[in-house]
């Protein structure tokens, strides 16, 4: 015991006093770390900060006045999500294993840090009263402070015990996840918080009163865990099936489509225009396909198949400007891109089979997706959209980063094309997008999108910020793309050519894998800073995470009076945007060290 | 019956002419060494076999289909050619036996377990099979260069193509290099080999080229090349490489 602390003590000495230079650093940053925290403590604790006004805004912050009666469709898009990342995880569980001693080393250092600014936390707080005079309170009592002390310090050296008794236990890294969701739906079931309530006079009753967790939000969390669980355990069950992963990948990218147009939002279905318009259309473009498919290996087809491609094509571009069902559009431009395909994968009878699979998935989903997204939404909300707070801000990231990095990777790839037409188009895009403010292209969807629309093509506001955001960001991805793509050498190029590969191949297997692994940190920053910029929907009026905490909790005085407390709402925000960013910024560290960036 | 037939081949790049009119003829089986000091073209020319660099003059048949701009030739003829790099250029992101089988499944379209097998024993016949689920950043130089022999093979290539596979190694690796491909050159397989190794050069080759300025100066058997020289040229080359 005493070799273990003296070797701690050795290392400190060495690590944060090894010369004058490094003490002076230790100490300077000591102080300022000290005072920052002293300082925010007594901001948060002192008893003119109204911490009920974040509490009590807990809904309007993550739906903002999406009507409580379709919560279940709010409960069902997370829940759907949770389930998704249960399965991907235990399809993906990695074999990596930890020694249990690992945890309780990360408790002892938690308690230690504890114990830290428990002994340091300052007592008084003082700050300035309404009438400018200065205020003085105890905020820190020395109960609290002991009662506070004395449990971490058992607990601290518990742990301590625990990790240096080399207890033989390990367990999977992927497991632990588990382990550490399951602490906070617990404390769900246990943990009491205080509620405004309010008396017949509709006065606040002071103070107010501790009260368990609405069932409203503990049981949809429990049942999600359970659901998380189970899913976790299917994953496990199926890991070897390969196939599953491919069809985990594509319904990750189509599962933010199906919220958006499904869950999220209340399609009202005129069931007359599906009988006759939907149905038909899938029948039609299906057996086309189908057609295509059998008949590809027949002479005669194969001699006039650039005609019929060709015709295709023409379709598909005028059918962009007559006006035919929006399902139509799609499918033929979806038909043109299948029929591209077609001759090169319909060589042997698997292909055939997969490729007619393929496209009956494919038109499913497309009709589905289009009905839904395409429909009037049933939930009447008041304000500009569906949408707000928190679920508006995810829904900008997410989206706007699913659509934006294929684009981004097709625009880093055509402006290296070596088509002149394609590489001009491509930088034409990428430096017109770049060059104008994001706050300008908010404005131009707004305002102006409409008027480059074909008439009688409407969007609501949020796609259509949703179409500026994806080529904004789209265009950042593009170049940091581009950079990885530099960095290839060329003899990657020669060989992938030497040993046969088409160019699709090349830039498939060989190109994009190796261009994308050297560009994460920089991609991460840049999906960052889209969510982050997210926040500046607020100008052309959609109310987002931010403009909650800091316009409409502020001027909230009905039926509790909140102004003037935008103080604590910022934090509140600002620690949220936090976990959410440095989550995605440990999580790319993983991704990068499991790739082995630097290694090799 | 020539596998490789190349007539008055000529090849510019800008203002430079690296190749000035190569004509010559390889048998199956045969096995031919290229040397040549530096930029005499001897890279260039067999980099024009299988299209890597484009000839402007002249006409290059390898295997009955004349190299040309049609694309479907040339991914033909670059699946019959396979060909070693000096820098081995391994795709880093994948295993040897990734690197190995990728160009089976995605060209050939074999099935995955049939190109495992066949890898493994291509791995056993370089002699590093024990390497197959290392990533090439893991290996030296002269597994990397002899995972790069096994992964040209694995496309089952009529020719293969070396360009100076022996120069990027430590003096201690190139022998183990050589070795795989002296007993690839006894399995009967069509090799041009361009290498400064004389040593394999007089143990394996059927015949030996000397190249300079962008020409031909002299071919000839092993024993005469090195023994009893036609060329001035090549004289002066065996003094200063010997």
């Amino acid at each position: 015991m005493v070799d273990v602390i003296k070797k701690n003590v050795k290392a400190l000495q060495e690590s944060l006093f090894s010369s004058v230079g490094s003490s002076v650093l230790t100490i300077g940053t000591t102080y300022l770390v000290l005072n920052f925290f002293r300082g925010m403590f007594g901001f948060v604790m002192s008893s003119d900060k109204d911490w009920l006004a974040v509490l009590n805004n807990m809904q309007l912050y993550m739906v903002q006045a999406y009507p409580e009666s379709d919560f279940i469709r709010v409960w069902i898009s997370v829940g759907l999500t949770f389930v998704f990342s249960g399965i991907s995880i235990g399809l993906w569980r990695s074999e990596d294993r930890s020694n249990v001693s690992v945890i309780f080393d990360r408790f002892f250092k938690i308690g230690l840090g504890v114990l830290f600014f428990t002994i340091v936390a300052p007592t008084f707080t003082s700050y300035m009263g309404n009438d400018g005079s200065v205020i003085t309170e105890e905020i820190f009592s020395r109960s609290t402070r002991l009662g506070l002390l004395i449990p971490t310090l058992i607990g601290t050296v518990a742990f301590f015990g625990l990790k240096n008794m080399k207890i033989n236990f390990s367990y999977n890294n992927s497991d632990v996840v588990f382990l550490y969701l399951f602490i906070p739906v617990v404390l769900l079931w246990f943990v009491k918080l205080p509620v405004i309530q309010l008396d017949q006079n509709k006065e606040r009753i002071m103070p107010d009163p501790l009260m368990p967790i609405a069932n409203t939000t503990k049981i949809p969390w429990s049942i999600i865990f359970v659901m998380f669980l189970i899913s976790y355990f299917i994953g496990i069950y199926f890991k070897d099936v390969k196939r599953l992963k491919n069809v985990m990948s594509i319904s990750w990218f189509l599962l933010p489509l199906l919220i958006f147009s499904w869950i999220f939002k209340k399609p009202q279905i005129d069931m007359g225009e599906v009988l006759t318009g939907d149905i038909p259309i899938f029948f039609i473009f299906f057996i086309v396909g189908l057609v295509t498919v059998l008949f590809i290996n027949n002479p005669i087809v194969k001699k006039y198949y650039s005609i019929y491609l060709g015709i295709i094509l023409v379709g598909t571009l005028a059918g962009i400007f007559i006006s035919i069902p929006m399902l139509a559009k799609a499918c033929l431009l979806l038909l043109s891109l299948f029929s591209m395909v077609v001759p090169a994968v319909s060589t042997s009878d698997q292909g055939k089979r997969s490729l007619i699979i393929i496209w009956f998935v494919a038109l499913v989903t497309l009709t589905f997706l289009l009905r839904g997204g395409a429909s009037e939404t049933g939930i009447v909300v008041p304000g500009s959209s569906i949408f707000g707070g928190f679920s508006l801000t995810w829904l900008l990231a997410i989206f706007g980063t699913y659509v934006s990095f294929p684009l981004g990777v097709m625009l880093a790839l055509g402006r290296n094309s070596k088509l002149p037409i394609v590489r001009i188009i491509c930088t034409g895009i990428i430096e017109l997008v770049r060059s104008v403010p994001y706050i300008t292209w908010l404005f131009f969807a707004s305002v102006t999108l409409a008027v480059f629309l074909p008439a009688g093509v409407e969007f609501n506001l949020i796609v259509r910020v949703l179409m500026v955001t994806a080529f904004f960001s789209g265009a950042y991805f593009a170049e940091n793309i581009r950079g990885g793509l530099q960095s290839i050498p060329k003899g990657q190029y020669e060989a992938a050519d030497a040993i046969g590969m088409s160019p699709f191949q090349k830039t498939g297997l060989i190109v994009l894998p190796q261009a994308l692994r050297a560009v994460i940190p920089t991609l991460v920053s840049s999906a960052i800073t889209a969510f982050k910029d997210s926040s500046l929907v607020t100008i052309i009026g959609l109310f987002d995470f931010l403009t909650i905490g800091k316009t409409v909790i502020d001027n909230q005085s009905v039926p509790v009076n909140f102004v003037g407390h935008q103080r604590e709402n910022l934090i509140f925000v600002a620690v949220v945007y936090w976990i959410f960013t440095f989550t995605l910024s440990r999580r790319s560290m993983k991704v990068e060290k499991r790739l082995g960036l630097g290694e090799r | 019956m020539s596998i490789i037939q190349a007539n008055g081949v000529k090849k510019w790049f800008g203002d430079f002419q690296a190749l000035k009119g190569i004509s010559m003829e390889i048998a199956e089986g045969e096995v031919l060494v290229i040397c040549g000091p530096s930029g005499s073209g001897k890279s260039t020319f067999i980099r024009c076999i299988n299209r890597l660099e484009q000839h402007q003059e002249g006409e290059i048949i390898v295997d009955g289909t004349e190299l040309t701009n049609d694309l479907k030739n040339i991914e033909t003829i670059r699946a019959e050619v396979g060909m070693v790099f000096q820098s081995f250029n391994l795709f880093p992101h994948l295993t040897v036996m990734q690197n190995i089988t990728l160009a089976p499944i995605w060209v050939r379209k074999k099935s995955r377990s049939d190109s495992e097998e066949k890898a493994m024993e291509l791995l056993n016949r370089v002699g590093i099979p024990e390497q197959a689920d290392k990533y090439p950043g893991q290996l030296s130089g002269g597994q990397q260069q002899r995972v790069a022999i096994a992964r040209a093979l694995a496309m089952d290539p009529k020719i293969m193509l070396f360009d100076e596979p022996t120069s990027a190694l430590d003096p201690e690796m190139i022998k183990e290099v050589l070795d795989a491909m002296k007993e690839l050159a006894k399995s009967g397989m069509t090799m041009i080999v361009v290498t400064h190794e004389m040593g394999f050069a007089k143990e394996v080759a059927d015949r030996v080229m000397l190249f300079d300025e962008g020409m031909m100066v002299e071919e000839n058997t092993p024993d005469e090349f090195f023994d009893n020289p036609k060329n001035d040229r090549t004289k002066l080359f065996l003094s200063q490489i010997l």
